[in-house]
């Protein structure tokens, strides 16, 4: 996740205006999960690895161990797709097991192709979403989308905060270390669960300071903050309106 | 015709202990401080000096006493709170405390969208308010990836936006390396020209004796001493109470006194650079 964020602020695309890479994102998701050919979602595939990896900037190593995390799900989902347990063998492969048989119908083996690359390129939406927009720009977009403001301002204030806390936390351990605090499995328990307690304390305090600080600044319960955005352009909406609609004709037509 | 007050910030007994504690944090404080001046509070960790810049604002409302800010005596009412805290502003000492968002530009907008202005004003604001205090080479970048200088610099324009009439700053300048030290110090030098009241705290008694026009000695909660800097740093007495030396450059101004290595001037210089024309 922390590796995501760092990569997102580095992305050639960051500056390209949320909202299109929202609506290119979300829509390609949507098209790619109701889609009935294997083709729309293998086009999602390749055009989300070429714009995050060509374009953002994203190395390529980084974005495949990525894919890899979800890959490693969706073969164990599948399975239970692909793979039969009956007394005859069905058309697409059987390994006898006594008088049993490990087997799997070609109709199954298709189905279960489609869905790992129907829900894997879904996954490549959200990673382009992910890895060439910040955190702040999704926040407004959300904001766009008339998200309750509480929500929004929490979002804000726990990804701020996680960094803080991540930051203490590290640092706590650290000095654990350094005083082999992890040296039995038995003390690496306790230090670990000293950092915790000292962690919860640390966020309660923080958590006051940062009230007042917010309040010394005519806090008032909501959070209004001018809203960030690059502007939007013409050729790359036409460009996204007619990948869509590409996407479209493969998903339902083909 | 509204008569011009002299006195930016006073306050007339103030007493605060915090819950729960049985030590008052600020113990029968009075003290004014001018228009448009530099003043340093001074004093050893848990002396009162936090608690009191939050009274200043009316984040803590005192037990007894009361503060009076351009003449007018804080009201705890919704409105009258907004309106103190428009004029007095604090930077507070851990920037992690303040920075609330991870956007630099938006964190800065807080403030100002607060004071309830139009949009183009408030990003005419922030911008200046950017360019003014060199955020712009690391605007882009999220708070986490800021290092501690750079956040102090944010923290600052998140008050400097909403054009107080005093800044408080909370030891600027700890945990600082030498160079975003002396960035801090330039900014509050350029704050003190365009006729910001600056209030701050800080450890560094050679630099608290160069930059201030008032010192003010706290102790467990009370004013020990406070006056014009050359006064309170030549009363060893009251600094070594505080917690305090003497600055180095007065020491050596007094040693080479002492042995007729220099001829006495009516001002004791302030700053080694001082000296060192005087040698």
């Amino acid at each position: 996740m922390i590796v995501i964020d760092k990569l997102c602020y580095q992305s050639g695309l960051r500056y390209v205006n949320a909202t299109e890479k929202f609506v290119y994102a979300m829509f390609s998701l949507l098209l790619c999960v109701l889609s009935r050919s294997v083709w729309a979602p293998l086009l999602v595939f390749t055009a989300n690895g070429i714009l995050t990896v060509k374009k953002g900037g994203i190395p390529l190593f980084r974005y495949i161990k990525l894919l890899l995390i979800p890959a490693g799900f969706l073969l164990v989902g599948t399975a239970a797709i692909l793979v039969n347990i009956s007394k005859t063998p069905l058309d697409a492969f059987a390994f006898p097991v006594g008088t049993w048989y490990i087997t799997g119908s070609r109709a199954s083996v298709l189905w279960g192709g489609l869905l790992c690359v129907r829900a894997l390129a879904a996954v490549t939406c959200l990673y382009f979403l992910s890895l060439n927009t910040t955190m702040t720009d999704i926040l407004g977009v959300l904001a766009k989308l008339h998200l309750p403001p509480l929500v929004i301002e929490l979002m804000m204030l726990v990804y701020r905060f996680i960094f803080v806390l991540l930051e203490t936390a590290s640092a706590i351990m650290v000095s654990q270390e350094s005083r082999l605090g992890n040296r039995t499995f038995g003390s690496g328990i306790r230090a670990f669960g000293g950092m915790t307690a000292s962690l919860f304390i640390l966020a309660l305090r923080k958590s006051g300071a940062l009230y007042d600080a917010m309040e010394s600044r005519c806090y008032d319960g909501r959070i209004r903050v001018l809203p960030q955005e690059n502007p939007a352009k013409t050729e790359e909406m036409i460009m996204i309106g007619a990948f869509e609609i590409v996407l479209a004709a493969l998903a339902f037509l083909v | 015709m509204e008569c011009k007050e002299k006195w930016a910030v006073e306050a007339r007994n103030v007493t605060y202990t915090y819950e729960g504690s049985g030590r008052r944090a600020l113990d029968d404080v009075s003290l004014k401080i001018a228009k448009g001046k530099k003043t340093a509070i001074m004093g050893e960790n848990g002396s009162g000096k936090s608690t009191f810049f939050l009274c200043l604002n009316g984040i803590r409302r005192p037990d007894a006493g009361e503060i009076l800010i351009d003449g007018k005596p804080i009201e705890y009412s919704r409105k009258g709170l907004l309106d103190v805290r428009r004029k007095v502003g604090i930077v507070f000492q851990e920037p992690d405390d303040q920075l609330f968002s991870a956007s630099v530009y938006q964190e800065i907008s807080f403030g100002i969208m607060n004071l309830g202005v139009d949009t183009d004003t408030a990003r005419q604001e922030v911008e200046r308010v950017i360019r003014e205090l060199g955020i712009e080479p690391f605007q882009d970048r999220p708070a986490h990836a800021l290092s501690g200088g750079q956040k102090k610099q944010v923290a600052i324009a998140d008050i400097l936006v909403m054009h107080p009439q005093v800044m408080i700053l909370d030891e600027p300048a700890a945990a600082l390396d030498v160079s975003h030290t002396r960035i801090v110090h330039e900014i509050i030098e350029k704050l003190t020209e365009q006729g910001i009241t600056i209030l701050m705290s800080t450890h560094d008694i050679n630099y608290a004796y160069e930059w201030a026009d008032e010192i003010i000695l706290m102790h467990e909660g009370k004013v020990i001493r406070r006056g014009r800097a050359e006064e309170v740093c030549g009363d060893q007495t009251a600094l070594g109470e505080a917690g305090l030396e003497e600055p180095s450059v007065l020491r050596m101004y007094r040693k080479l006194l002492e042995r007729n290595l220099i001829s006495r001037c009516t001002d004791p210089p302030r700053s080694l650079r001082e000296l060192e024309t005087m040698l």
